[in-house]
């Protein structure tokens, strides 16, 4: 096993030009929880901890809140500025496992996970968020909700790294994000769901129901053009199409969708009787 | 490719080479000897490894240490000194030890550690900041309220560090609960109210430092001085400053370490096993198998001994037992494990007890014909006759879970053997003499030759009840190596090892009269046993033998079957094989009671156990205030304004339940010897040996009292209960007492920590051999006083003549126990004579003088004939048993299913408790352990056997956020046959739990779930069923209505 410890962006990128078996690792808290299981001896890792002051940066500009690639989930929990317009990302971000996982894990690195059952990503997806890609060919920004192409795929190249997170500034009204799991802290989600509502429209984006964190565009549209359902069925009807949920040892198929048209129509800003 | 980094640790710069695999815990604890870093899962599930970096707290076993480059790291060593350049505790760390924060201390230096950066951020916390805090890390013990108000409270420690709750309890007799108890007990006496001792969250009772000042001004008489003070764990400083020594943080010089190869397959034949290419990979010192091993078979229970420490021939179930390894270090041994090549023939695996029993299934075990590993078999009085006569008879079924114990440190072990072929044994266990027993058994040695040292035991609940593959296999490899050797288990082998709850199939049959009576009670149980013994019939007969000392039943029919299936064993946990069934029996009676129309309490006190009591099933109820507790927690938690009147969503539900207080016969049977060498004796209704031994050696300067007994201290506060019954005994502040209950060549054998055994029966030991000290000093006071030796006793810390007494003794009521007769009637009013009396040490000194060594022994047996005269009846006897009530409050959210248990009320009689503190401990942690049972906790198994979710982020247990708030209090009681008038409390205060949980969720949805746990997905499932039925009757009624 090798770690590989670069001083700076410019050398950690020639490294992944080099050599495409490289893993970079931030805080390393997906992949050290299947640690002592993992066949360490063929491994390369990319150390990214002293890239900090290229790659951690957080700023609000005009236009963006851009989250550099070693923002953690606690740097946004800590940072006021945040709670004002992108209130989500500080609820998705308590939810994240617990505190020593908040004070460690990045949310480029959630993102880089690929976990559908990752809890930092509905948030930023319903957000609109942008992954910043960067290797030695230069840049390129992916939406975020085009980002996977199947279970653990991501359109990252070998050689490119997450440089950062881009969320954009707009005007929203609705702000909603509902995650359920066994227990209140330290739990793996069984069905979460972002809702955001804003100029661009609404956004639907749910966890742990597909292969990958997904938005729910059957059910955007519904809510676009007006939806005002009688009772949860009806919902159901429409985010079944968006969704591919299974049975697995934290919950069934049928109770993830169940759920998530149950939460989606007691939702508060879901029209219709149950808000009535 | 080792790299080299330089840390800050604890203030200290250094430079550490690290190997790119390793972890910060790993260079912690191995290369820096900083073991107060708990490993107990290793993959960033509990939090028992939290560490600060650059003041954030993060999880040690989830950092590479390559990438901390720079970084300060600050562990559970580094606090103490920093903040008073001495080891002084800091505020919250002496909050820790005096709020009863701190049980098996295995959680505590990462909890002390999330909580110190917590106070750090944020000095004056919320409850909902300290849950937020806290909810990475898992506590098994304490159920989270101790932690909670020592966090909530540790500005009282950091005005003043002279605390006066910390004074009182360092001065021991200054006590503090005790006072406010006898206050509490007056009060209680004047209103004709039955509580006594009251703690908890529900703030309204007056506790501990709250009220120290009042207390001090208005402090009655009391009958002891130590006995019945909430006083402060022994060792609790240890623990809190990460110095407590568990069996894993020991290090042997020239030790390697161990490593064991489990099945892949759950049932199968081996055909072939090559160990070559791991015996020949560098760092490897010994590989053995099935044929290394001892053909002796061992287990737990003598006539079903049915494991062998590696595989014979056959595996049973994942993860059992086939090969072993001793190499240099753990990651050689662990990967020489995987160059082992097994070869299996599989066969059917059988993972559930109606397939085991089905004709025609394979034998998992020759000897247990359609793989019954025992039927139980008990009827008394006339049950179907009853059935006919009673007014309402409703049956049910239930099924259980497959709960484990998950104590958070995981099992470990070191062997090694002395020049003379001693083996010396380091291991965390709840029964050191049953592992001395059973390795002398599977090696054919003397029990002399075998000395067990029991380091600080992270938690046990009975998943540490018995030897297990660890103790054997690193005692055979120290052997073939000549070096000690490590053996530790990974979270995910703990799962393989198993021993946990047995999984129940219960079909129960009630028959009540018009008035709600019991008339008669069938049931018929199958418990899924795994693929071995263990403690297994033990478990089928308590699954049966507790369900009559809760309420009169006079007609009871129990069949329970213990069937063989291909999972690892279930053993004996807390509760042992008793919670299910009272799970279920709380249920039927509660749905009876609904359809009836009576409240389900007053169904429970219509039926209630009366003191002095024979049962059905002849087993001796002694003190009993079983009706006490189901009045107080009504009263307690508003039962009559909420029962039937919450909203949708909301509910509230009564269980209750008790259990023994110690077994009334040993596991097995006969003398202490080598059991495979004597023939069985013959079953004798009376104890052969003594199950509770204790020495008490004095000081040649009198000023301490060396206490060794074999208890087994494993965080339920064993050490400090018989400190504190010790020290009373010798009438000197427990502060004197130190105890040496971890070593078997030191203290005299005690049969360990189970079946809720340890305050009466070692209670009793040590307290009489502190009386047998008093005895022989007895002559000697007497000279000095100048009066007859039987005018005098002792007490904190002086001997007094009674003569002196200005007072007159007056008897105490009702009470003519051991402690009365031994101590005299003084004891019961106060000591007031400050410069009268002779100091104890002088006493001391005199005797050594004159006789040298001042030691004095206690031991006890059970009394003798309990139980009856059927097969099975010595399960379920003890000298005592105890009763409990508990109240649940929870809510249900109806949209998603889930659970919140918002608020627990507990009442419990455990007689009159020797530390009130350790008490309301053991409920809140079992209120804690059994809510998570009811709702969360449940190992799975796929279709091939293998357990899906080995690791604390698949088994849940509760974290902190999901802890209710608790009130727990104590009924005025007091046994006879128990020290001090105590019996258990440890766990039966887990059996009332599961019943009032359920009951919580029926009342809030209006369903029933009758399988545990009981999950958001059954929940849901169930309403939606309710609610297609309800439109399915609508539907019928309309077509009806149409027709007409």
């Amino acid at each position: 096993m090798r770690v590989l410890t670069p001083h700076c962006l410019s050398e950690a990128l020639d490294l992944l030009a080099g050599d495409a078996t490289l893993t970079p690792v931030a805080g390393g808290t997906d992949l050290l929880v299947s640690w002592p299981h993992r066949p360490k001896d063929n491994l390369s890792l990319l150390d990214l901890s002293r890239l900090h002051a290229e790659l951690a940066p957080m700023r609000m500009t005009d236009g963006h809140l851009e989250l550099g690639a070693l923002t953690t989930y606690w740097d946004v929990i800590t940072y006021a500025p945040i709670a004002g317009e992108f209130p989500l990302l500080i609820d998705a971000a308590r939810q994240v496992g617990a505190i020593q996982i908040q004070t460690r894990g990045t949310w480029a690195g959630n993102v880089a996970n690929a976990s559908p059952a990752a809890d930092g990503v509905p948030v930023m997806i319903a957000y609109d968020a942008e992954v910043v890609l960067g290797s030695r060919r230069g840049r390129r920004t992916v939406p975020l909700c085009d980002y996977y192409t199947g279970y653990k795929q991501t359109r990252r190249a070998a050689d490119e790294l997450i440089l950062a997170i881009r969320l954009p500034r707009q005007r929203r009204d609705v702000h909603w994000f509902h995650k359920v799991g066994a227990r209140q802290a330290q739990a793996i989600t069984k069905v979460g769901v972002a809702v955001v509502h804003g100029e661009a429209g609404w956004r639907v984006v749910a966890n742990s129901v597909a292969p990958f964190v997904c938005r729910c565009r059957n059910m955007e549209a519904a809510l676009e053009s007006g939806l005002h359902p009688t009772g949860p069925e009806e919902l159901r009807a429409i985010v079944v199409r968006d969704i591919s949920p299974i049975d697995d040892l934290r919950s069934t198929a049928d109770y993830r969708l169940n759920v998530l048209a149950r939460l989606l129509y007691f939702a508060p800003f879901m029209p219709g009787p149950a808000n009535a | 490719m080792t790299v080299v980094r330089t840390l800050t640790v604890n203030g200290q710069k250094q430079r550490v080479a690290v190997e790119p695999w390793e972890t910060l815990l790993d260079v912690l604890r191995e290369k820096m000897n900083l073991t107060g870093s708990k490993k107990a899962c290793n993959v960033g599930d509990c939090g028992a490894c939290t560490v600060l970096v650059d003041g954030e707290p993060m999880n040690g076993c989830l950092l590479l240490a390559a990438q901390l480059e720079g970084r300060s790291i600050t562990t559970v060593e580094g606090l103490a000194q920093q903040r008073h350049g001495t080891a002084e505790l800091t505020p919250l760390q002496q909050a820790f030890v005096h709020e009863g924060a701190i049980q098996c201390g295995f959680c505590t230096p990462g909890m002390v550690l999330a909580a110190t950066a917590l106070l750090n951020r944020n000095p004056d916390p919320a409850p909902a900041d300290i849950a937020d805090a806290l909810a990475g890390n898992l506590c098994r013990c304490t159920g989270y309220s101790g932690i909670r108000r020592a966090i909530q409270r540790c500005a009282n420690y950091r005005e003043d560090g002279t605390c006066a709750a910390k004074c009182a309890a360092a001065e021991g007799h200054e006590g503090t609960d005790g006072h406010e108890g006898g206050k509490a007990r007056r009060r209680a006496r004047e209103s004709n109210e039955g509580t006594v001792f009251a703690a908890g969250d529900v703030g309204d009772e007056p506790r501990i430092s709250d009220v120290k000042s009042e207390i001090h001004a208005a402090a009655p008489p009391r009958r002891f001085s130590t006995v019945g003070v909430s006083m402060p764990r022994v060792g609790a400083a240890d623990k809190v400053t990460g110095r407590a020594l568990y069996t894993a943080d020991i290090k042997l010089p020239n030790m390697i370490h161990g490593k064991i190869l489990g099945s892949r397959i759950a049932h199968g034949i081996i055909k072939r096993i090559d160990t070559s290419k791991a015996a020949k990979l560098e760092g490897v010192l010994a590989v053995i198998t099935g044929a290394d091993v001892p053909e002796t078979p061992y287990g737990v229970s003598p006539a079903r001994y049915d494991e062998h420490v590696l595989a014979k021939h056959k595996v049973r179930h994942a993860g059992d037992p086939v090969a072993a390894v001793a190499a240099i270090d753990e990651r050689t041994a662990e990967a020489a494990i995987d160059l082992i090549e097994v070869e299996y023939e599989k066969l059917p695996a059988l993972l559930d007890p109606f397939e085991a029993v089905a004709e025609g299934a394979p034998l998992i075990h020759d000897q247990y014909p359609r793989n019954i590993n025992t039927h139980v078999e008990q009827n008394f009085g006339d049950v179907e006759k009853a059935f006919a006569e009673s007014h309402y008879v409703r049956e049910e079924t239930f099924t259980g879970n497959h709960i484990y114990q998950c104590p958070l440190e995981p099992h470990a072990a070191i062997a090694c053997w002395d020049h003379d072929g001693t083996l010396v044994l380091y291991t965390s266990t709840q029964v050191p003499h049953y592992v001395q027993y059973t390795v002398a058994h599977v090696f054919h040695m003397p029990l002399g030759k075998i000395r067990v040292i029991r380091p600080a035991v992270g938690g046990g609940f009975g998943g540490k009840a018995a030897a297990c593959p660890l103790d054997l296999c690193a005692a055979i490899l120290a052997r073939k190596t000549g070096r000690p050797v490590k053996m530790v288990y990974s979270r995910e082998e703990m799962f393989h090892y198993g021993r946990g709850r047995h999984k129940q199939h219960m079909r129960f049959k009630l028959g009540v009269d018009r008035d709600g009576r019991i008339r008669a009670f069938k049931s018929e149980i199958y418990l899924d046993g795994g693929a071995y013994s263990s403690f297994g019939v033990a478990t089928a007969y308590y699954a049966g033998s507790m369900i009559p000392t809760l309420y009169n039943i006079p007609n009871y029919r129990y069949d329970g079957y213990r069937v063989m299936t291909n999972k690892p064993a279930a053993g004996a946990m807390r509760g042992h094989g008793v919670p299910q069934p009272r799970f279920a029996f709380e249920c039927l009676l509660t749905m009876m009671a609904d359809d009836l129309g009576i409240d389900p309490i007053e169904i429970r006190r219509r039926n209630s156990m009366r003191p002095d009591t024979r049962t059905v099933n002849d087993l001796d109820v002694g003190s009993c205030e079983f009706d006490a507790t189901l009045e107080a927690v009504a009263r307690k938690s508003g039962w009559y304004d909420k029962y039937g009147k919450l909203p949708p969503g909301r509910g509230i539900g009564i269980g209750a339940g008790g259990f023994v207080s110690g077994a009334g016969y040993c596991i097995y049977r006969g003398q202490v010897q080598l059991s495979h060498e004597k023939p069985r004796e013959h079953f004798q209704k009376r104890s052969i040996f003594p199950h509770a031994n204790a020495v008490v050696r004095i000081t040649e300067d009198g000023m301490a009292a060396i206490l060794m007994i074999g208890a087994a201290e494993i965080g339920q506060g064993s050490d400090t209960i018989l400190v504190q019954c010790c020290a009373e005994a010798l009438g000197i502040p427990p502060q004197r007492v130190r105890m040496y209950s971890g070593d078997s060549d030191i203290s005299p054998l005690d049969l360990g920590a189970y079946s809720s055994r340890v305050t009466l029966m070692a209670g009793h030991a040590v307290s009489r051999a502190g009386w047998d000290v008093v005895e022989k000093m007895k002559p000697y006071a007497a000279a000095m006083l100048g009066c007859a030796a039987e005018e005098v006793f002792a007490r904190d810390g002086r001997f007094y003549s009674r003569r002196d007494e200005g007072t007159k003794a007056r008897s105490h009521e009702g009470i003519s126990d051991e402690a009365t007769k031994r101590q005299g009637d003084e004891g019961l009013v106060a000591v007031s004579h400050k410069d009268e009396g002779v100091v104890w040490e002088e006493v001391a000194r005199r005797y050594f003088n004159d006789n040298g060594p001042l030691v004095g022994t206690g031991c006890y047996k059970p009394p003798e004939g309990l139980g009856g005269d059927f097969k099975g009846a010595t399960v379920g006897t003890s000298p005592a048993y105890s009763f409990g009530s508990a109240v649940c409050e929870a809510s249900v959210d109806l949209e998603t299913g889930k659970v919140r248990i918002e608020r627990f009320t507990d009442f419990h009689d455990c007689g009159t408790p020797i530390n009130p503190l350790a008490v309301h401990g053991q409920v809140e942690g079992a209120i804690v352990m059994s809510a998570g049972e009811t709702i969360m906790e449940d190992v799975q198994f796929d279709e091939q056997g293998r357990i899906l979710n080995p690791n604390l982020h698949g088994y849940l247990m509760m974290s902190i956020k999901d802890a209710p708030e608790i009130f727990s209090g104590l009924v005025d009681s007091y046994e006879p046959r128990g020290p001090f008038g105590a019996k258990e409390i440890g766990e039966g205060s887990t059996l009332p739990v599961l019943g009032a949980v359920a009951h919580a969720i029926a009342n809030a949805t209006g369903v029933w779930i009758k399988d545990l746990p009981i999950t958001p997905e059954k929940i849901l499932r169930a309403l939606r069923e309710k609610s297609a039925a309800k439109r399915g009757a609508e539907l019928v009624e309309t077509c009806e209505v149409g027709a007409e």
